[in-house]
């Protein structure tokens, strides 16, 4: 039971976003995916979750291929994700947006019917109060926390949040830190996270693998990253002995991933 | 039945929203059919028909707001299903001897058929709706300014066959001799019933899940929504309603023109959508009522009136202009229209809130 990457690639004109890289996710699994800007992270989730097509290699779901399905397939086989720059629905109000991915999967994620509610999870989220509030006049960070919801109300096996602590400050991302964990252990489904907050993803992450020019360089344990010397190089460097970056982490530049890929409507 | 699967329930909403949207629609319909009340009580025979084809024009804007609000997809070829709904009403009513004058050449043996007055609604309608189906199958394919170039076609195809298919469409010429059996006391019970259907299509489970794919696609897509299954029913709803206008507009004219199916009710109509609010089924009523009656003020401004004894210049397409510069003012000042996706119910529940509250 897991979420597999295998020797998958994607170039844009000629430059590689992800080369070869081998992954694989078990379920009830928290798995960190670090590296600088521009490593192929945001890349490597839109080829998991079919936004854009990969060039090579394939991805498997519990053991089923999901290379040629839309991204709204691999939705109902049970990936889910959340966006790195938030992509709510905006005239809907909080509870609509988490409304419209439970009821498009009903009749594909059975499961969801017994185990899910939708006011339960705005619940788990913290969201319940503000459950009838227009979702673009939430704070950033519930806005965050609303795009899990709206993921996790697809009944996913597989989660994957991109860059979920973005603009949040360390009281908000100690909390995540705990829903995380909370999801894992309540949805049972394996996450796969990325993030440039390093304490976030040392906290939360039982492996983490590290992504630099597309190429996946290290993958173990929170511990044996901070001491791997090619981790280090790439993209620890200025880093002190507690697992704090030392320099502020990097904001996501228009040129990462998604924005590449970004389609009209 | 394998148990454990829950079956699909698309149109399914639960029993206190369902009450909502009923009550909401209700109350949107009150205010479009209580103006009509006040006109059929209190104003000139000519107000009369001017109501009529107010609410005409309304349920035609209705049938856009069912695709064109929802999906955000602009849509330009409303006036062609009105158009098949009232030609095809007009082919099935018509009397027999009038058709053989009319019509002597009719395919189809439709020369020898003559049905009743709902038959021929309903058979109108439901063929305007398989049409709908069929160029929807095409259209769900394509998406933004591609989407809406096709809708475009689809108005010109339609209009063409109208003018040139003269065995069954006369061309050029009027299409006359329908029963003249719908008056304003129709329109409004019409009028208020397509309220209904266009809110609680609205706050369906589709409607909300097509307006999430609205405002952005990548993110439904990954939610698993299928927006082309969604925009198909939309588009054929939509259609549906606007050959329901068409039917009632032959119905009340009795004469039927292919000029009344084109590019003029197009903007028109489009211009109304645009003022009340794309996302509103309010702002198809507001924006009909406020165009209907600017229309018919400048109706007289272009005739030259004479306005505190002088005599103002002949000002002829001042209407036409009039629409452009709405158009054009909504959309630098408020692209969201007066109502700005708001319903009647929902103002009127904040202003209550706010005025026990604080008085």
């Amino acid at each position: 039971m897991a979420l597999t990457v295998d020797n998958i690639s994607k170039n844009f004109g000629g430059v590689y976003a992800v080369r070869e890289v081998s992954l694989e996710c078990q379920r009830g699994e928290i798995l960190g995916l670090i590296g600088p800007n521009g490593a192929g992270k945001t890349t490597l989730m839109n080829l998991i979750t079919g936004v854009s097509p990969s060039d090579s290699g394939t991805v498997m779901l519990d053991g089923k291929r999901l290379n040629r399905l839309s991204p709204r397939k691999r939705a109902y086989a049970g990936v889910a994700r959340t966006f790195q720059n938030i992509r709510l629905f905006e005239h809907l109000t909080v509870r609509q947006n988490v409304e419209v991915a439970f009821t498009s999967s009903e009749f594909h994620r059975a499961r969801q019917a017994s185990r899910i509610t939708i006011d339960r999870l705005l619940d788990q989220m913290d969201l319940l109060e503000m459950a009838d509030r227009p979702a673009p006049n939430l704070p950033y960070g519930y806005q965050r926390r609303l795009e899990i919801a709206r993921a996790l109300a697809l009944a996913p096996d597989y989660l994957l949040l991109d860059e979920p602590a973005a603009g949040m400050n360390r009281l908000e991302s100690t909390a995540l830190i705990d829903s995380v964990r909370f999801i894992r252990d309540e949805h049972g489904c394996g996450i796969i996270v990325i993030d440039h907050d390093l304490r976030f993803i040392m906290n939360v992450c039982e492996r983490i693998a590290v992504l630099h020019m597309g190429e996946l360089i290290a993958l173990g344990t929170p511990e044996e990253m901070r001491n791997d010397p090619r981790v280090i190089e790439v993209y620890i460097g200025a880093q002190d002995n507690n697992g704090e970056a030392a320099t502020p982490a990097p904001r996501p530049s228009p040129s990462d991933g998604e924005t590449t890929v970004e389609r009209p409507t | 039945m394998d148990s454990g699967r829950p079956r699909r329930r698309l149109w399914h909403v639960e029993g206190a929203r369902t009450l909502r949207s009923v009550r909401g629609a209700t109350i949107i319909a009150a205010f479009a059919v209580g103006i009509g009340l006040l006109i059929m009580l209190f104003g000139e025979p000519y107000q009369v028909r001017l109501a009529v084809a107010a609410y005409i024009n309304l349920i035609l804007v209705l049938g856009l707001q069912i695709f064109m609000g929802n999906a955000n997809v602009a849509n330009l070829a409303h006036p062609g299903f009105m158009g098949l709904g009232a030609y095809l009403t007009s082919i099935f009513a018509v009397p027999l001897v009038i058709k053989k004058t009319l019509i002597p050449n009719a395919p189809f043996g439709l020369g020898e058929v003559q049905l009743g007055v709902v038959s021929s609604f309903v058979a109108a309608v439901s063929i305007t709706g398989i049409i709908a189906a069929l160029t929807g199958l095409v259209l769900v394919r394509l998406s933004g300014i591609a989407a809406t170039i096709l809708t475009l076609a689809i108005l010109v195809i339609i209009h063409g066959v109208f003018v040139h298919w003269v065995d069954l469409f006369r061309g050029t010429q009027a299409f006359y001799g329908i029963p003249k059996v719908a008056g304003i006391e129709t329109m409004m019970i019409a009028t208020a019933l397509v309220i209904l259907v266009a809110r609680l299509f609205k706050d369906s489970r589709i409607g909300v899940q097509l307006r999430a794919s609205a405002t952005n696609m990548l993110a439904a897509e990954a939610m698993g929504v299928n927006i082309r299954a969604l925009r198909l029913i939309a588009w054929v709803l939509g259609g549906v309603v606007c050959g329901i206008a068409g039917a009632l507009y032959a119905y009340y004219l009795g004469t039927v023109n292919a000029r009344a199916f084109y590019f003029h009710a197009a903007f028109l109509t489009l211009a109304m959508h645009i003022l009340g609010g794309m996302r509103s089924v309010t702002g198809a009523v507001v924006g009909v009522a406020l165009i209907s009656v600017a229309m018919e003020l400048i109706r007289h401004l272009e005739s030259g009136p004479v306005i505190l004894g002088a005599q103002l210049p002949d000002l002829f397409g001042l209407g036409s202009l009039m629409l452009g510069v709405i158009i054009v003012l909504v959309m630098c000042l408020r692209s969201d229209g007066l109502m700005g996706g708001l319903e009647l119910d929902e103002v009127l529940d904040r202003h209550w809130k706010r005025w026990r509250r604080g008085g």
